[in-house]
């Protein structure tokens, strides 16, 4: 298995894409966390003197999980996603699954160690983007004059440990449509159309249809900021990384996410085992 | 021709490859593969021949256990197909070499050897095997189609294996890169590995192979060494005078044709009967010449088994 993991491991390290995601993910995060609103903190003076002092305090250093962790369920997700698509419907494409099949491996091998690869890919995608947030926010902090004492170690290892489980569930998902579609352009496509537009959509009429609130109990951003909330993180409806969803209990949020991501990977493996290989698609 | 009395002769254990009644049908209204009965003999070069679409490339998958047989069973290396028993003992370029385009050549080479639990170190001979060793460096994407093709030969030799499975494996390369193509699958399948070798090229499996399965609409319809396949049921005889000798050919029972071919008449008949043929043209005072079986090339033998147009 650690050989295959290797294997896998090199065909997400040498590719771009993976670097260009995980730049861009980083990116949006400091721009919507950080950059725009210390512009906007600057930018007023009015606003500065209404509101400014919530708004700074935000970003500085010891607010760092509260001001990160609403990006992971919304973009955070998304961007996964699509490493994950790439990593899984790329094989589709390219007709890569012939030779990876026909060495030794076993398909089911070849397909978890991709997962597993995949597991290990996002921690970058974590800790990269709390390590940017931690410079920006102390770059702010030393800027204004304000305290840059650092974050609570055990909120941060739970954020971190969240963060992930939260890309894990949308990772999942991503190569359960790529391996569906045996692709990645139409998976991609229902991927972006179902995380930022679908959820949204039924979650605002959740509160007035009982049918899709329901529904909504078991959707990926509903569960994923329930999740977050005995972080003491609340997720307006303003804004990047907001939520005005219903949302459950962060118990029933983990249990939920949980055997998502079991049942993800179920139908993707029995798929992968099952399914003729006839090259590529 | 097809499971002859010698191939029932040999041990089981002697069959690398052997498929019984397989079948492969993807829809109700598409049958790939129809109750092929195939054999491959242990060190053999096999040429595996047929029409586009005549399910060829569906029966190198089954072998490889990329598509499952719809009925029939099918052994290779004494292993179900697929399985990481028979997997690791053995090599493959099936159609078009299919490779991640932003790795180098190497690098491609490198994630199959860790899939294939091979050492690093076969990497390089394997390179060098089909001159690709400078080029090894750069990125696949920038290959032309032979150097894809070459790569794709050089994954089927990483694993240094006993059966290679080829399919059209001379697609792309240039004349000169065709001939070291040819030489390289003839060394390969020297001593104990087999080689079992799809191609629409007949010029280039006559070449290379020792036996030939001929696959139409799905099934074997001709399975032999070339001799046994270019020997048909002609005769072709020199004889004077040439208007008696047709004469006596026309009341000869079982025998037909008689048809002048550049200098030669040409008869159908079955070889085995060209004493007796011999025999009576001299007692009905022909001069016979020369008088000896056709040999047809593997493309006719081709051509005629299939039905195709030449």
């Amino acid at each position: 298995m650690l050989d295959a993991l290797a294997a896998q491991l090199l065909l997400l390290r040498k590719r771009a894409a993976t670097w260009i995601l995980l730049c861009f993910w980083m990116l949006v995060t400091v721009v919507f966390a950080y950059v725009l609103p210390y512009f906007a903190y600057k930018g007023d003076i009015r606003f500065r003197a209404r509101t400014g002092g919530v708004l700074l305090s935000v970003m500085l250093p010891h607010n760092l999980v509260s001001s990160l962790l609403g990006g992971f369920p919304a973009f955070g997700g998304i961007f996964v996603l699509i490493l994950a698509v790439l990593a899984m419907g790329s094989e589709y494409t390219w007709g890569t699954l012939t030779p990876a099949f026909t060495q030794k491996a076993s398909r089911l091998k070849v397909f978890f160690s991709k997962v597993l690869a995949l597991a290990i890919a996002i921690v970058p995608f974590v800790v990269m983007v709390y390590l940017l947030g931690y410079i920006a926010s102390m770059l702010i902090a030393l800027k204004e004059g304000q305290s840059t004492q650092p974050p609570d170690l055990w909120l941060l290892v739970r954020a971190l440990a969240f963060s992930w489980f939260i890309l894990a569930v949308w990772a999942s998902f991503g190569v359960m449509i790529s391996v569906l579609s045996k692709g990645t352009s139409l998976a991609i496509g229902l991927g972006i159309i179902y995380g930022l537009v679908l959820e949204g959509v039924i979650s605002a009429f959740s509160r007035q249809i009982t049918l899709l609130g329901y529904l909504s109990k078991i959707f990926l951003r509903t569960n994923s900021y329930s999740l977050l909330s005995p972080l003491g993180v609340t997720f307006t409806g303003e804004g990047p990384g907001g939520f005005s969803g219903s949302t459950v209990s962060a118990t029933q949020a983990a249990i939920v996410l949980a055997i998502e991501i079991v049942v993800f990977l179920a139908v993707a493996a029995a798929i992968v085992r099952r399914r003729d290989v006839t090259g590529a698609s | 021709m097809n499971g002859d009395i010698n191939d029932m002769k040999q041990p089981m254990d002697n069959f690398i490859v052997e498929t019984k009644n397989l079948t492969k049908r993807y829809r109700p209204d598409i049958l790939a593969v129809n109750g092929l009965a195939m054999r491959i003999r242990r060190g053999e070069v096999y040429g595996f021949v047929g029409p586009n679409g005549a399910g060829k490339t569906t029966t190198l998958r089954m072998l490889l256990g990329l598509v499952r047989p719809s009925a029939g069973e099918c052994t290779v290396l004494g292993e179900k197909p697929g399985t990481p028993a028979a997997l690791a003992r053995m090599g493959t370029l099936v159609e078009t070499p299919a490779f991640y385009p932003y790795l180098s050549g190497r690098d491609n080479l490198r994630v199959l050897a860790r899939l294939s639990d091979t050492p690093y170190s076969r990497i390089d001979p394997a390179l060098e095997e089909v001159e690709l060793l400078k080029r090894a460096g750069h990125k696949f994407k920038s290959y032309s189609l032979g150097m894809k093709q070459r790569l794709g030969m050089a994954a089927a030799l990483l694993k240094d294996p006993e059966l290679l499975i080829l399919d059209e494996p001379t697609n792309g390369l240039d004349p000169a890169g065709m001939a070291e193509m040819r030489r390289l699958i003839r060394s390969l399948g020297r001593g104990e590995r087999t080689v079992m070798l799809s191609s629409h090229l007949m010029g280039e499996l006559e070449q290379i192979c020792d036996r030939v399965g001929v696959v139409k609409n799905g099934s074997l319809i001709a399975e032999g060494s070339l001799d046994d396949l270019r020997h048909g049921a002609q005769l072709r005889l020199k004889a004077e005078p040439e208007a008696r000798a047709r004469e006596v050919l026309e009341k000869i029972e079982g025998v037909a044709g008689a048809e002048p071919v550049n200098g030669y008449l040409v008869i159908d008949a079955s070889p085995a009967r060209a004493a007796e043929i011999n025999r009576i043209l001299v007692e009905a005072g022909v001069a016979v010449s020369e008088l000896g079986p056709v040999k047809l090339s593997l493309e006719n033998v081709f051509l005629n088994l299939t039905g195709e147009e030449a």
